[in-house]
């Protein structure tokens, strides 16, 4: 009987070696010649998974596409202990300030980029080439309410009662579109108090307050609301599907934010990031981006505006895009957070 | 020597567990009892417990989980007894009506709770239908459409360990309580229900575990307004970056439900209710 207790000890010793064994290979398998790459949910996975990584894999590298929240990608790299999940991130400045300050994200080098100097000058960043320049403004169903003539519009018009999803300060769409209410109600990007005012005054004439971009968009798909913060992106997969739906820019102007991508410190391999990011830049990607249904603004100077960006925003509504001051915005955000929660709780 | 093999056999489980629950829930308990500098200390703990709006968030996620325990509990059991009174054809339908939405995903479950609380969903419909409504009504984003959409996710929680204590139950003890002069409700009271107390329990300990923390549902149907405490959790560490907060926030909510769960537990336990089983 002893002995057949140490057979069986034995044997599930040895078989958990095995398992940890073969758990730790694999691992250390998908580190070797690939890259992680953290890209927003939703239709920006569905078009680097589609066009960009085909690409990657080209040049000999196995990508991995992550779909992640930015802000979720900053929690993500701040709980790693310097063993990053991802190895490239694609953020907005807000993220790319708290990733520069925790000291997460690395300068790049461009001279192994062979698309950077197609890029337009705004694009060229030392921690990594920005993709787009997503702008952002007021989505709307023409087909149901009038076309909004702005963000003040949403809440003094009787046509919008019910109709208009918000969301918190999570979302860049949203603190990008909080920031300029709070400019026109005597506030600002350090001062967000008229936009608590504005809010407690018109909770009941809101027609849902969201938790995220996503759930926004199914929201419209299911025609809970017809008017929501959105960039033209948004609405043009909207488009795609076969909804009706149209882009306001806010009479304030449309607010603006680069995308970029970012090296990981401690990426498991820099010259599979080098490949990734050189693929988002390119020419190819760039103008299969640019056509329906994802409409992306390109960042590489060979890549004309499309029909489809067209109908949104022209060059020169992009000249006049405001781009939010994004370090007083990232020291106010928390409290932004948890006050707005507050506010709008039942 | 038989106890000894078994503890073998137990061991990977055992190690599993240890490596993989207690520890890291060892490191929540060392992380909630950090003060800002790094210090040891019950400011995490104390600032939630000051705070009205977060102790409100706490209160109303127990009274969350009371709640859909309260809607699976009246329509589980009458599923279960339709199943137990029913042939196998339709106990077989009933099974897989019960075991089908388990096999999807919550996600999806809960998208698909989307179409049917909306404005243009069925249950809208059918109240303007039957004039009930002037005109068409969301229930997304209000404690009725989430109490609803969870009571669906959960249900099996609650009727299938119902369905196995019936499968074993012996129907002539109803006959004999109807012979002796019972009628049909002091049987179901005094025969049925004591025999299924002990799975109620246990229905009811997994129904409210799982509702009270089923961050996807309560976010997605219930949107940003109501807040319970799993967003409370979300926001403190994928927003506001607060983990010391968002792991005093985790235990307070563990010990919250735990104390709930422990009580029905020992409830299930008890010496008169357990004679029954």
């Amino acid at each position: 009987m002893k002995r057949t207790n140490s057979r069986s000890g034995f044997l599930a010793i040895a078989a958990s070696s095995l398992v940890v064994l073969s758990m730790a290979g694999s691992v250390q398998a998908e580190n070797s010649g690939s890259v992680v790459a953290a890209v927003f949910p939703g239709s920006w996975e569905d078009a680097y998974r589609t066009v960009v990584a085909p690409i990657v894999t080209e040049a000999g590298f196995d990508i991995t596409i992550s779909p992640v929240l930015a802000q979720d990608q900053v929690g993500k790299m701040m709980a790693s202990g310097g063993k990053p999940p991802y190895d490239a991130l694609l953020v907005s400045p807000g993220q790319t300030a708290m990733l520069k300050a925790a000291g997460l994200i690395e300068e790049i080098d461009p001279s192994k980029l062979k698309n950077w100097d197609l890029l337009i000058d705004s694009a060229k960043t030392p921690y990594g080439p920005s993709v787009t320049v997503e702008v952002n403004g007021i989505a709307y169903n023409p087909e149901t309410v009038p076309k909004p003539t702005g963000y003040a519009d949403l809440f003094a018009n009787p046509a919008f009662e019910g109709r208009v999803a918000w969301i918190g300060f999570g979302s860049n769409t949203a603190t990008m579109a909080w920031t300029e209410i709070a400019k026109i109600n005597g506030g600002g990007a350090d001062n967000m108090q008229p936009v608590f005012d504005l809010l407690a005054k018109n909770l009941n004439k809101i027609g849902a307050i969201a938790t995220s971009g996503n759930a926004q968009m199914t929201m419209y798909q299911q025609g809970e609301i017809d008017v929501f913060m959105a960039s033209t992106g948004n609405v043009a997969r909207l488009r795609s599907l076969g909804l009706p739906a149209d882009f306001a820019h806010p009479k304030t102007g449309s607010p603006a934010v680069p995308v970029t991508i970012h090296m990981a410190k401690g990426a498991s391999d820099p010259d599979a990031v080098y490949a990734y990011m050189d693929a988002a830049i390119s020419t190819t990607v760039q103008a299969q981006l640019a056509e329906a249904p994802t409409g992306y603004i390109p960042t590489n100077s060979q890549v004309p505006f499309t029909d489809i960006i067209l109908q949104f925003v022209t060059p020169e509504q992009l000249d006049n895009a405001v781009f939010p001051d994004w370090e007083t915005i990232g020291i106010h955000r928390a409290e932004w957070t948890a006050e707005f929660d507050r506010v709008v709780a039942k | 020597m038989q106890k000894t093999t078994g503890t073998i056999f137990a061991a990977p489980m055992l190690m599993m567990m240890l490596l993989f629950f207690l520890a890291p829930l060892g490191v929540l308990a060392v992380f909630s009892v950090l003060g800002p500098d790094g210090e040891v200390s019950l400011a995490n703990y104390r600032t939630f417990l000051a705070d009205d709006f977060a102790v409100g968030v706490l209160f109303d996620t127990i009274l969350l989980g009371a709640k859909v325990v309260a809607t699976v509990t009246l329509l589980g059991l009458p599923i279960a007894l339709l199943y137990w009174h029913s042939g196998p054809g339709l106990r077989g339908l009933i099974l897989i009506a019960t075991l089908l939405p388990m096999l999807t995903s919550n996600v999806v479950r809960t998208f698909a709770w989307i179409v049917i609380l909306g404005r243009n969903g069925p249950i809208s419909q059918s109240l303007v239908e039957l004039g009930l409504s002037s005109r068409p009504i969301s229930l997304l984003f209000t404690e009725t459409g989430l109490v609803m959409a969870l009571t669906q996710i959960e249900l099996p929680l609650l009727v299938l360990p119902l369905i196995a204590v019936l499968s074993q139950a012996d129907r002539r003890l109803i006959d004999a309580s109807e012979v002796l002069g019972a009628g049909r409700w002091r049987s179901f009271l005094t025969v049925l229900l004591p025999m299924l107390t002990p799975a109620i329990f246990a229905g009811w300990v997994l129904v409210f575990a799982s509702a009270t923390t089923s961050y996807v549902t309560q976010s997605v149907i219930g949107g940003a307004r109501l807040i319970y405490m799993p967003r409370f959790v979300y926001r403190e560490v994928g927003i506001l970056f607060q983990w010391p907060m968002a792991a005093a926030i985790s235990f307070l909510l563990l010990i919250s439900t735990g104390i709930v769960m422990l009580g029905l537990t020992m409830l299930a336990r008890h010496r008169r209710l357990a004679a029954y089983a």
